[in-house]
């Protein structure tokens, strides 16, 4: 009865509504070597610009596009990641990079406003009211935090005009993604994690993931008459799942040594014995299936979605044709082979729980990677704590082409750098590789310092970039109240210029953040300062106060018996001003 | 007012002047005394973890079972390579981490010093925390060759089967970094230097690889071969290049952990019987201190420590009945200990002597013992100072006894009749010796030259020995001793056919040169407290010695003084500790060009120049 219902309800949309007014989802899983697994979830629903101006929300979540009409946002990207994105092992990133951000939460947006201060208090509303919507602390990106970038971000919708948006950039390094961001991140979706592949979004799953990182984008897409404008969101969620280890159950995660029964052991060593064992590396893909590594079940399709077409077969899985995959299922699925069989994908069944099973195989063909246009590393060099370098060393792996790239820098006031010492080396030629520099120098308590290089990096070489900093000695105010480590460092940006993306969205490269240690003090030796001091001044205040200001008199200077009183009070008085007249 | 003009008359005492040298002496013999009660347990402390986030010995262990099975094999991998060649071992070494889902990369350091050439090449692996962030790291070392130069068979082995089973974890904060260098000193050393782009990028190649900050260092030490060997106790080796220390609060966590949760013994400074007596704590306590002193590295974690990265190394010692499974567990613990730090280790101590694995003595309590002894220095400086604007013995006015007594020897001529001048003030007369009221002008200029000339000859040994290859460092050594030894009767000699110095700059020389000693050696107390205290002891005699015209007194200080000159106190520290000393010569310059040393730059400029000073002051009766 439901699944009729849901079915009226999509024919029904697919009449009244324009094209773009749809909703679609998809799930891409693909094996990746050390047996993981990238999963990446895209959902995307579309508004039409005349139904979101009159406030009539279908897909597009009305929580959300209130915040972006109040703050006159025009486009949003909003980013939360953790872990890091193993390059050399997994090749390519997903969507090229242009859907992820740097460890913690990034956001950036194009507000529409008449002037710079106008655009800056938007988006702090902007902020403040996303914080409360997706529970991060995104109200602490503040004006130390928030940079206007110039060259490394392009936006992806269609402004008719351009003229007054402004593009505003914040992160928080050091915030922790977690469940509490994930839950209202599922609200946002209309099958709100009940059915549809969102169904297999488990928070635990999720955040033991390797690497993640979700993403939110709105932005408005127009016809090619530039008619026909809609408001686009894009939500999606990348995981590298590690097969064995999300395979643990919930209640014994712990990797106990397994039993020597089943380790596969390399009998061809000499001295391979019942008590010595060289571990052989398990050659065949090992088994998974969907309930396994995301700890529930695909509860069948999310009733929106549509009937035909692309969009009816939500779930894809890339792998080599050989790959056996088994479908377990009691409703009615359909599978679609595409791209030579290396991806397959499958409508859903509506209301039944779906499953896909892959048994261990031992494989003689394996998927290709696409290889990263660059490799982007960034370290912090020298000790102590007063100054230090920061290191970033980009590669080209290309033996043809060379690679332009802008290289964003948004570092914060108490880490200053010196642009004097800023070196950009090339390995295998003299040239200077950076074209063009955008930097804008920090102040202290105000805005942290914004360097934007755009660079080019000849075919396989490697770039060096340096440049040396000073650390800053804060107030004691302003050191978090709690243990830390140091003070986190937004990760650098990487654009790439040319090549150029097939899409709008851009090739981006992002590095890990950095730790930069400040001198800290001991903050229980000036409370102890305080404490001894405050004694030792309220003792001696008190006796010096009391010798300077008692007058000692002689008991038989005192004045005794009948001038007593309010009389006695003003003839002293009287007497002492007498005295004063006659000195002076 | 009354007790100020008592000791502002005082101070024109002769009397005064003869008090410092007792002060001195009770200076110093505080300072011995205030050592030797420290092991007593009204002035130590027992040992306690600071930082709450360490919980030391709070989790299970699971290092067991079939991973022992994976130990042994990998073992007798580790026991294949041990005839291979650098480059062939290394990519053995590189493919068992690599299959293990590592990041690996090597690195290639060379090192010239002594005439002789180190090189080698460390191997080194990546676990990136599957949810850290790459801010933060904590190290695992073991070297391929231990201190005593054996091949660390277990200890190799064990580090990779460690890094296969930590893979497996998913609940490390930082990034691990398994670390096999080459040797236990500079190989580490070319790495950490490396890590920190501190290094000479022409003999030390750069690392591909790298992490975020390093929170923490462990070194195992674990040379049983192919079999196997069942260990007694672990030994902990916590001295770091130029005597600095780890965080107390690691040593803690290690002892916590191995004797706490495991129930090894642990044991310090080669003490393997320790009944926790006196004798025996201040054994241990005296040996940290001779080891402190040195500065020299004493294991592969000692080139860490200068990088603030707190460091410590697990060495198996005896035969006992624990395996290599509760060592693993051990360094398991412990590592789970430091991934739940929050901050970097900085809560407990940084200064401490150890008297046995959890009894310790804080800095304020020590502390006045070197300082003591550097302040005996200052004293006798100060007097001296004064006695040099003197211009001889006076007598004092107010005595009723005879100026001077028949058995002094004066440099004042011994008339009995002082010359008075008549002074007059306010109508009021006074006779006063004349030579109070003259002015004694001091002859600054051969003290400062002298003092600075000493002070700038001590660089030249400093480079010979630096630089000297290993074959020549023995006639090198007795050369230098010969010269050394006769360099002050020379120079005196020579002097005194200038006929010079004077009385006024002899005393004026020995001044300055005890006042730079105690101004060094109370500045080192701060950052080496074992070495200020060493050659504080070893010159203490310097404060008694005077220009005496007695030759017989003389030639008996000098002898006395030439026994105390450091290169004959080395020869005879080394023979005495039954050490060979080329090796000992070797290892300083290779201290000196790899770890960073700074102990010569001690010796050299500081204790020999105060020597020699006072060795010229003594040997100056001789040629009167």
């Amino acid at each position: 009865m439901l699944s009729s219902l849901a079915f009226l309800l999509v024919t029904a949309l697919i009449a009244c509504a324009s094209a773009s007014s749809d909703y679609y989802e998809r799930l891409l899983l693909r094996p990746l070597p050390q047996s993981t697994v990238l999963a990446s979830f895209n959902f995307r629903s579309n508004e039409s610009a005349d139904a979101f101006e009159h406030q009539n929300f279908r897909y597009f979540p009305r929580s959300l596009g209130q915040i972006l009409q109040h703050a006159r946002t025009k486009e949003l990207h909003l980013r939360f990641s953790l872990g890091r994105w193993d390059a050399e092992s997994w090749g390519q990133r997903p969507w090229n990079g242009a859907r992820e951000g740097g460890t913690g939460v990034e956001l950036w947006a194009w507000v529409e406003a008449q002037n710079e201060e106008e655009a800056f208090a938007r988006w702090l509303t902007l902020t403040n009211a996303l914080s409360g919507l997706f529970c991060a602390s995104l109200n602490f990106i503040d004006a130390t935090k928030t940079i206007r970038p110039v060259m490394t971000f392009q936006p992806e919708g269609h402004h008719a005009n351009s003229s007054n948006l402004h593009l505003l950039h914040g992160t928080l390094p050091h915030e922790v993604v977690c469940t509490e961001n994930l839950t209202p991140f599922l609200k946002l979706l209309p099958c709100k994690g009940k059915a549809g592949i969102s169904s297999l979004l488990d928070g635990h799953k999720l955040f033991d993931a390797s690497w993640q990182t979700m993403s939110i984008d709105v932005r408005p897409m127009c016809g090619p008459d530039g008619r026909d404008c809609a408001l686009e969101m894009e939500q999606t969620v990348d995981m590298v799942l590690d097969v064995d280890r999300s395979k643990r159950p919930r209640d014994n995660p712990i990797p106990r040594p397994l039993p020597i029964e089943e380790i596969e052991c390399d009998t061809t060593k000499g001295y391979n014995a019942g008590d010595t064992c060289y571990p052989l590396d398990k050659s065949a893909e090992p088994a998974w299936n969907l309930t396994e590594i995301f700890g529930r079940p695909l509860k069948g399709a999310c009733p929106l979605t549509d009937e035909t077409g692309e969009g009816s077969y939500p779930v894809c899985i890339n792998t080599p044709p050989e790959r056996t995959i088994e479908v377990n299922t009691t409703g009615q699925y359909e599978e679609a082979k595409l791209a030579s069989d290396t991806v397959r994908c499958y409508k859903l069944p509506t209301g039944a729980d779906f499953d896909l099973i892959l048994p261990q195989q031992r494989m003689t063909t394996g998927l290709i990677l696409a290889s990263p246009q660059l490799f982007a590393a960034r370290s912090i060099n020298g000790h102590g704590q007063e100054r230090g370098s920061v290191q970033a060393v980009i590669k080209n792996p290309s033996s043809t082409h060379a690679v332009e790239f802008v290289y964003l820098e948004a570092l914060p006031w108490f880490m200053k750098p010196y642009l004097h010492t800023l070196r950009a080396r090339v390995d295998t030629s003299r040239e200077n590789p950076v074209k063009e520099t955008y930097y804008r120098p920090a102040v202290d308590r105000k805005r942290g310092t914004h360097l934007e290089l755009r660079m080019v990096i000849p075919p396989s070489s490697t770039l060096t970039l340096t440049y040396d900093f000073e650390k800053a000695i804060l107030r004691y105010t302003e050191y978090p109240p709690d243990a830390n480590r140091g003070f986190d460092v937004a990760p650098a940006v990487i654009r790439l210029i040319n090549p150029q993306s097939v899409d709008n969205k851009g090739i981006y490269i992002r590095t890990t953040s950095l730790l930069l240690p400040l001198p800290t003090p001991d903050f229980s030796m000036p409370y102890n300062v305080i404490i001894l001091t405050s004694t030792v001044m309220a003792l001696g205040f008190g006796n010096i106060f009391n010798l300077l200001v008692r007058r000692f008199v002689g008991i038989d200077e005192v004045q005794t018996g009948d001038a007593g009183g309010l009389q006695g009070v003003i003839r002293g008085k009287l007497e002492r001003l007498i005295a004063i007249f006659k000195r002076g | 007012m009354a007790l100020i003009s008592t000791i502002l008359a005082l101070r024109k005492d002769a009397r005064i002047l003869k008090l410092p040298p007792y002060l001195s002496a009770l200076c110093i013999l505080v300072g011995v005394v205030w050592l030797l009660v420290l092991p007593l347990n009204e002035y130590s402390r027992n040992t306690y973890v600071s930082e709450n986030a360490l919980l030391p010995g709070q989790v299970h262990t699971y290092f067991t079972g079939s991973e022992h099975n994976i130990f042994r094999a990998y073992r007798h991998e580790v026991a294949a390579l041990a005839d291979k060649s650098v480059p062939d071992r290394n990519q053995r070494l590189s493919e068992i981490l690599r299959s293990s889902n590592l990041k690996v990369a090597t690195q290639k350091y060379s090192y010239a010093t002594s005439g002789r050439n180190i090189s080698n090449e460390n191997v080194y692996a990546i676990l990136q925390g599957p949810r850290a962030d790459a801010t933060e790291a904590i190290v695992l070392i073991a070297a391929w060759t231990n201190m005593d130069g054996e091949i660390n068979h277990s200890g190799v082995a064990l580090v990779l089967t460690l890094a296969r089973y930590f893979k497996r974890w998913s609940l490390w904060s930082k990034d691990i970094i398994f670390l096999i260098s080459g040797d236990s000193t500079s190989g580490p050393q070319a790495w950490v230097d490396a890590y920190h782009d501190s290094h000479s990028p022409d003999t030390i190649e750069p690392l591909s690889i790298k992490s975020g900050a390093l929170q923490g260092a462990i070194a195992i030490d674990y040379p049983a071969g192919p079999w196997g060997h069942r260990y007694d106790k672990l030994h902990v080796v916590y001295d770091g290049v130029n005597g600095q220390l780890p965080n107390l609060d690691l040593f803690n966590t290690a002892v916590s952990v191995a004797s706490g949760q495991m129930g090894i013994g642990c044991t310090l400074q080669r003490m393997w019987k320790h009944d926790d007596s006196y004798k025996e704590r201040l054994q241990t306590m005296l040996r940290g201190m001779i080891s402190q002193g040195l500065g020299h590295a004493s294991g592969p974690h000692s080139s860490f420590i200068p990088y603030h990265v707190d460091a410590i190394t697990l060495q198996t010692v005896g035969d006992g009945w624990h395996d290599e499974m509760s060592l693993g567990r051990t360094v398991e613990s412990l590592f789970r200990s430091l991934n739940n730090l929050l901050e970097h280790l900085h809560q407990s101590f940084f200064f401490y002597l150890l008297l046995q694995a959890n009894r310790f003595v804080s800095i304020g309590t020590y502390l006045p013992s070197a300082m003591l002894i550097a302040v005996n220095f200052s004293i006798t400086s100060i007097a001296l100072w004064v006695a040099s604007g003197r211009a001889g013995k006076l007598p004092n006015p107010a005595s009723t006894a005879p100026p001077s007594t028949p058995g002094e020897k004066s440099t004042s001529s011994p008339s009995k009749t002082t010359p008075m001048t008549l002074a007059e003030k306010d109508g009021a007369l006074a006779l006063i010796p004349t030579e109070l009221l003259q002015t004694t002008e001091r002859a600054l200029f051969l003290p400062l030259a002298f003092v600075l000339a000493t002070h700038f000859l001590g660089l030249l040994p400093l480079y010979i020995f630096n630089n000297t290859p290993s074959t020549y460092l023995s006639p090198v050594f007795n050369l230098v001793a010969l010269l050394t030894s006769l360099l002050p009767f020379l120079t005196s000699f020579g002097l005194k056919q200038f006929s010079r110095p004077t009385a006024q700059e002899t005393t004026l020389i020995q001044c300055f040169s005890l006042l730079l000693l105690g101004m060094f050696l109370a500045a080192l107390a701060t950052l080496n407290f074992s070495l200020s205290f060493l050659i504080g002891i070893a010159t203490s005699p310097l404060t008694f010695v005077r220009r005496s015209n007695n030759k017989a007194i003389s030639a008996v200080a000098s002898l006395l003084l030439a026994v105390l000159n450091p290169v004959v106190v080395i020869r005879a520290a080394t023979f005495f500790f039954g050490q060979d000393l080329v090796k000992v010569l070797v290892q300083a310059a290779e201290g000196w060009h790899v770890w960073g040393l700074w102990t010569q730059v001690v010796v050299w400029l500081v204790w020999w120049p105060a020597w020699f000073a006072g060795s010229v002051v003594a040997s100056e009766g001789l040629f009167a």
